[in-house]
Formats: structure tokens, sequence, C-alpha cells
């Protein structure tokens, strides 16, 4: 396990109410997992305390083996964790692009050509190579984000978060940051960790944990979570479309099994709904 | 186009451009021609850069257009600058993110501050902050609270009741749902329907929500490069749904499905864009073949 | 509408003085700024002149855009030039109507003083603000002070802090400007009333203002330790700056400039 949080509970201050209660989590190495829940649930914090942002109320958690309440390890533990955070402005520190992007390279003590490289590549990884040159304060907010997640891949952390990294941009600009996150996985083998309450996104994770009340309340494939209907929405979230039309079309007494996200599938089930409804009732009338 | 039986703004011929004259001039909006019905909800949907936040700022009269008229039940608001003052408190506008505009001590007095500007007695101001509450489900107790002090979301219903409070006859509100989860939408989104039906307002979305304006709005405005791409219905909208998936704008996921499904020779639907709309139509196809 | 003021914009370009080292540029400026204000015989002041036109027309900015610099100062100018035409007593009277009077004295003042302000403008303009990149003249800046901090002065904080005010000031006119529209759109009213009134109508905006500047504040520094920010200490920089024959040319023409607008103090036009 790369991450590992064991018997994990946090409350924020004095507040008597846990914000986090007795949660057990690993998160694999190479992984792509979304946390869900609804605003309260914990998921943010539930975040920042297994990047090591936060320390545990009570519990442990690990990242590569380090203990994040350890303050000699939170360095390191720093180095191989990045978080893009909600807010596009408020992550960016310089006005031209390449500037940002060098800040965490530049404060590792990094040898200036060495950091010159690192934003050139990072750049070109997120696909903003041409904006090098560009003022910051006039990117799109997609862009912005883009932006802010080269910053993080120039500390070449092991490990990177998004806390509701899509909640603030449009539906282009949230396109664009997932198939970044994929990007990741895929091409650099990071081990990637979103929290959103967009049902698009986390479909397209390997794995999705859903918290509720500061608990985890579901924990699985896309598939295996969201086919529970009913759960979904007892924990104040929704289900893709097309898995709440299978949902409906199933309280007709057909057979129709939840375990379906995307729009082809669908398309597909549908039909061969119809094709062995017809055969079925071509066999019906012709016996 | 629908012209409208019963319109409470209309834009006729409306243009507006930044930066006229200059290397940077920019046509935000291009001779458009709009009715907005009165006492229904019109989704308003574009791309980013599309016209729309500036449309928004045009109705209330803070933006005046470069050329063209927009009349309110009729009249120029731009007819003299006293009327222009009074349309911000028929036409409510709510702008995207609007927690930022609190800044009272107490949500009550926050809620107030449009009130307060419009001159009113202590006792209507009262009322009417009482009521906005009511609407966007904010406790007595939360009212005395500071704004600083309450959650995101409570900010979120604070500012729309700061609007509401004014009792405008038209309330426009650029995304009000942006950044909130699928509960705190619906109670949004739900309250403002909620909201328009007992006080028989009108009331304009600006969504790049494709789902959430499927399930509130009665009628649909594209705007494109800052022009009018398609006004009508949802169910005429919709009915046309292949052009919006082709332009580019999201469709719902449902709607994707049945264009899909429509391609494949499955079922022949396209104006579906609900997930109810799409369970009873294919409910409906089955059984047509007698099972 | 506040974002067309040009005051400290920086204007990219390939000219001359784009490409100097920032450090060599603000003690250029310093010596510029040093004759300007030194010169006092009207060939003196000719020549500052003469220099500032020619270092506009060496950065190859537009015109109107140096223009543009200059305009807010125009309400200044013509108030010193005023002043100066009526209350400055000489011995060559060149209109007398009354009680006012109008000597050579006084014409020749107002002239310098206006275009002193002129110069002192457009050249740190030119020299600094529209051909240096905010980032380079915060770096410049932090490295032409390191020496202090071995007197422990926070010259790393400072630099930061520039860095990140520059940044965020077009976000936060941004944001003002939305704040503006919203508590305009519920009724207030920055223009009528009295003074109280209206300084009243402030808090609407400032408030709104200072909590999320605040809230931006927390966000940016917890994303800065995100991103290994530790203080100055150990901090490497991406853009290194390299030194060229060109800079010394820069800093000797000025000092001899310099020089020459002393020497030059002794002369005096006689009109």
């Amino acid at each position: 396990m790369f991450i590992n949080a064991k018997g994990l509970w946090f409350s924020y201050g004095e507040s008597p109410r846990p914000a986090i209660k007795n949660i057990d989590l690993g998160i694999e190495k190479g992984s792509f997992t979304a946390i869900i829940g609804h605003n309260g649930s914990g998921k943010s914090t539930l975040a920042k305390l297994l990047a090591g942002l936060l320390i545990p109320t009570e519990g442990v958690v690990t990242v590569a083996g380090k203990d994040t309440k350890n303050e000699s390890e939170q360095f390191e533990i720093r180095k191989l964790c990045g978080m893009v955070f909600q807010n596009p402005d408020n992550q960016i520190v310089a006005s031209v692009v390449e500037e940002d992007v060098a800040f965490a390279p530049e404060n590792l003590g990094v040898p200036p050509a060495e950091i010159r490289k690192r934003v050139d590549d990072v750049l070109a990884a997120v696909g903003m190579e041409e904006y090098a040159k560009h003022s910051t304060y006039k990117l799109s907010g997609g862009q912005k984000q883009r932006v802010a997640i080269a910053g993080i891949l120039a500390m070449e952390p092991d490990c990177i978060f998004f806390d509701e990294a899509t909640s603030m941009l449009d539906p282009a600009g949230q396109r664009d940051i997932v198939a970044a996150m994929k990007k990741l996985k895929e091409e650099k083998g990071m081990t990637v960790v979103t929290i959103t309450h967009h049902m698009n996104e986390a479909v397209e994770a390997d794995r999705v944990v859903v918290l509720n009340h500061g608990e985890i309340y579901a924990d699985g494939t896309p598939v295996q979570v969201f086919s529970d209907v009913r759960n979904i929405k007892r924990a104040k979230l929704n289900v893709p479309q097309v898995t709440e039309l299978m949902y409906e079309l199933g309280k007709s007494g057909r057979q129709c099994p939840t375990d379906v996200l995307h729009t082809m599938e669908a398309a597909d089930r549908i039909e061969r709904l119809f094709k062995t409804h017809d055969k079925e009732s071509k066999q019906r009338y012709n016996p | 186009m629908t012209k409208s039986q019963n319109s409470v703004i209309t834009l006729e011929n409306v243009t507006v451009k930044y930066g006229a004259g200059t290397p940077f001039e920019r046509v935000a909006l291009d001779g458009v021609n709009i009715s907005f019905p009165k006492n229904k909800i019109t989704g308003i949907i574009g791309h980013t850069g599309s016209g729309k936040s500036t449309l928004a700022t045009l109705l209330n009269g803070l933006l005046k257009p470069t050329a063209g008229v927009i009349r309110l039940e009729g009249e120029d608001i731009h007819r003299d600058k006293e009327f222009t003052n009074k349309i911000r408190f028929q036409v409510g506008l709510v702008f995207q993110y609007p927690e930022y505009q609190l800044f009272e001590e107490t949500l009550e007095r926050d809620i107030g501050f449009g009130p307060r500007n419009m001159g009113l007695s202590d006792d209507e101001i009262a009322r009417r902050v009482e009521k906005a509450a009511e609407f966007t489900g904010l406790d007595a107790y939360t009212l005395k609270s500071s704004p600083f002090e309450i959650s995101g979301g409570q900010k979120r219903r604070a500012a729309i009741a700061g609007v509401i409070a004014m009792e405008p006859s038209v309330l426009v509100l650029d995304e009000p749902a942006a950044g909130l989860d699928p509960m705190g939408k619906e109670e949004i989104l739900g309250g403002l329907c909620d909201y328009k039906k007992k006080t028989l307002s009108t009331l304009l979305l600006i969504s790049h929500n494709m789902e959430d304006i499927a399930k509130y709005a009665d009628y649909i405005l594209v705007l494109k490069e800052g022009k009018v791409f398609k006004f009508g219905s949802v169910a005429e909208i919709f009915s046309e749904a292949d052009d919006l998936f082709n332009s580019s704008l999201d469709v719902p996921q449902i709607t994707k499905l049945f264009i899909e499904l429509k391609k494949r020779n499955v079922i022949d639907r396209t104006d579906i864009y609900t997930v109810g709309y799409g369970a009873r139509a294919i409910l409906a196809k089955l059984g047509e073949s007698g099972l | 509408m506040i974002k067309d003021i040009t005051i400290g914009q920086f204007f990219p370009g390939d000219s001359v003085l784009h490409k100097a080292d920032p450090r060599f540029k603000i003690i250029a400026l310093i010596i510029f700024l040093t004759m300007t204000l030194a010169a006092e015989s009207t060939v003196a002041f000719l020549a500052v002149l003469f220099l500032t036109l020619a270092l506009a027309a060496l950065s190859k900015i537009n015109p109107k855009v140096l223009f543009k610099s200059v305009r807010p100062l125009f309400f200044i100018l013509i108030f010193t030039a005023v002043i100066n035409l009526f209350f400055v007593k000489g011995e060559t009277p060149l209109f007398k109507w009354s009680f006012i009077a109008i000597y050579k004295e006084g014409v020749i003042n107002a002239v310098v003083m206006a275009f002193r302000l002129v110069c002192l403008v457009l050249g740190t303009s030119v020299l600094l603000s529209y051909t240096t990149s905010p980032l380079d003249m915060t770096d410049a800046l932090e490295r032409l002070l390191s020496p202090l901090k071995y007197l422990k002065a926070p010259v790393h904080e400072f630099s930061m802090m520039m860095t990140i005010a520059l940044r965020f000031i077009p976000t936060l006119v941004e944001e003002t400007d939305k704040i503006i529209s919203a508590q305009k759109a519920r009724g207030v009213s920055f223009d009528t009333g009295g003074l109280i009134k209206r300084v009243k109508a402030l808090i609407p905006i400032l408030i709104p203002l200072f909590y999320s500047a605040i809230r931006r504040a927390y966000e940016l520094a917890e994303a800065m330790e995100c991103r290994l920010y530790r203080g100055g200490e150990g901090r490497t920089r991406m853009k290194v700056l390299n030194v060229k024959a060109g800079d010394f040319i820069m800093i000797g023409v000025m000092l001899l400039a310099c020089a020459g607008v002393f020497y030059l103090n002794n002369f005096e036009l006689n009109i």
C-alpha cells in the first residue's frame, strides 16, 4: 500500500463532532481512486489527511511507510504527494506560467539548468508548452488547473491529489482535467486520488470510495458502487443518468441490471433488450 | 423563435461591443432579438464566451447596450437615468459564486441591504427579509449569525435571499448551483422553482449544466458566438437535440443515449431529456409489441 | 474600467532595454533619477530631456502607450505650471496686469518643472516598469539587496511578498469590479450623495474584498507549502541572470551622462 490509514479519526479544533470517524483505507501505488461524498461528508478532510497536510487526531496515516505525525518525515512526505486545489487562482504564485511551474523545483534547490528542463517537460505533459511565457492571469480555469498540475509534476511526486479540482470549471475544462488525470495514471504510472462529487469524473477511476458523514459508506469499482442506485441516493449522491434509466426500467419487472455507466454500453444493453424482446414476441406468436 | 404570448423582457436588435474602436474590440452580442416569457423559467445555455454573462448584466440595466433597445414590460429601460436605477430592483441579478457579496454584521442585515437601498420602511424590510429567508431555507438562528461564520452552502442561500428580498418580478441567476453537490443543487434549484411558483415571477437561469436545465426549465435560449442559436420550449429544443450535440454543447447523458439509439434504429425518439421520459419511451415502445 | 491603468504594466518586447540585466537597469535608473533631479541649468535640463527621449526610442514601445503613462500627470503638471507662472518672481517681467505679473523666469521654471516630472515618469517607465517583467524586477531587487541578508534583513521575504502582490493585482482588480457589480445590483450608488454617503458606500466593497483577500492568502499559503516552500534558504532560481558587456556599457553611459549634467549645470542658456 502506498498510502495507508488505520483507525483514522479527525476533529477540527475544539469541535465535538469528528469530521472523520474510524476510517481504515489503503491506496495502492499506481491506482486511480475517486473519493466521493456529499458536502460535509469529510472527503476533503480525508484527502488532506492522506496527503499528510493534516495530522490525525487519532490513528495513523503512513505514506510510503512514513508516518505523517512524524515532524522529521513531513517534508519527505510532501515531496511524495502533491495536491491540486479547488480554486485555480489561489494556487498560482507567479505572473508568468513557466515561473509558476518552476516554483517547486526552486524550493528544492534544484540547479537552474535542471529546473529549465523539468519545466519544459511538464508543460509539454499537460499540453501547455505554448503558454510558457504567457501571463497566468489571462488563462481560462481549465488552463490554470493544468498549470497547477504542471507545477506539482515539476517536483516529481509519486502521488497527486485533486481536491475538487474540477468544481469551478466549465464542462470543457472539467473534461480536460479528467483526461489529464487519466494520462497521469496511465502514462506516468502515478498514483492519482480525486475528490469530487461529479459522477462523470468518478466513473473514470479504477476505484470509488464513498464517504457519508465521515465514514466509509461504499468502496469498490465504479460499476460496483454505482449499480446500487438506492444506496447511492441514500448517501445524497447521484448516479449517471443511464444507470438510473436501467434502474427505472428494472422497476417494471424486466431484467435490467444496473451495472452500466456509460452511454455506449447502455445503448448496447437497450439494443439487446429490444432484440430479445422482439425474439420473445416472435416466438410467442410463431411457436 | 416563439414570438411570445406574454413577454416580460424583450431585447430588440441588441448589440454589445467591448472596447469599440480599439484594436481589442470584441462583439459580445450581435444584433440579438429575444423575448423572455412571463412567469416561466427560461434556461440560458451556451459556451463560455457565447454572451451569457453579458446578457445577464444587460437585463438589470447594469450594462448599456452599444445598440438596440431593452424593454421591461414594454418600457425602454434606458429611457432615463432614474428609471434605469429603479430597474435593478425589478430585475434581480445574482452573479456566479455570489457568496462574496455578503458583508454585513448579520445575515439578517445583509439580506435587508437591498430593501434598505430601496428606501422601504423598517417593517416592510423585516417582512421581506423573513420571507426571503423562508424561501431559501435559512432559519432564525442562522439569520442572526455573521456571514463569515456560516458554511458555503448557507452563504449561497443568503446571497440569493438578499436579491429575492427586493421582490423583483424577474430574477436572473448566473449558475446558481455552481460548485454545489447534487443535494445542494436540488435544494437551491428546487427552492427557486418554488419561489417562482409562489410569487408568480419570471426566472432566467444561466447554466452550463444541461441536465439541470432540462429538469427545471420551461423554455431554453441557446446562445452561440453572441447570437441566438435557438429559442423554444424545452420539448422543442430537445426535438432538435442533434443540433445541440453537433455544436459541442453538453447535452444530458440520457439525450446522448437516445441519439445513439436512433442511429442504431432501435427507437426513434430524440426529444428525450430526462430519465423519466426515457424510461417511459422505452417501456411504451416495448409495450407496443404486445408484451 | 480599472483595467485601463497602464502604470506599472509590463509590455513584452525585444529591445535593448528589454534584454538588459534588470539589476543593472535598477542601478541605471537610480543614476538617471539623480541626474534628472540634479539638473539645474536649462542646458543641463535639455540634455536630460534628450536622454529621456533617446531611452524611450530605444525601448521600442508604442508612443501612444508612453503617452498614456504621462496622461495621469496632466493635472499635476498644469497645477505646477500655473504656480510657477504666477508666483515665481524674477527679473524680467513679460506681462503685467494689476497685481498679476508673469516673469520670464517663471515661464522657464514652469516649463522645466513640468518636463522634469515627465522625464521622471517616462524614464522610470521605459527603463524599468514597461521593459522589465514583474518577476525580473523583484528578482533583481532581491539579488541587489541580498548582501543585507547578513544584517538579518528579510530580503527574500520582501521579494516573495512583492512577487505575490504583483501577481494578484489584476486578480483583485477583477474581483473588485465583480463586487461592485453585485452591490450595484442590490441598489448601491457610488456617484450620488454627499461625502459621508459615498464613503459609506465603500463598506460593501471593502469588507468582502478584505475577507476574500485573506482567504486567498490562506489558500495560497497552503498551496505553497504543498509545493515545498519553506522560506528563502536553499532556494535556487530557474532564471539565470547573465551579465553582458552591454549592461556595463549602459551603466557607463549613464554615469557619463550624469557627470555631463553636473558639468552642464555651470552653463546657462540666454534666451
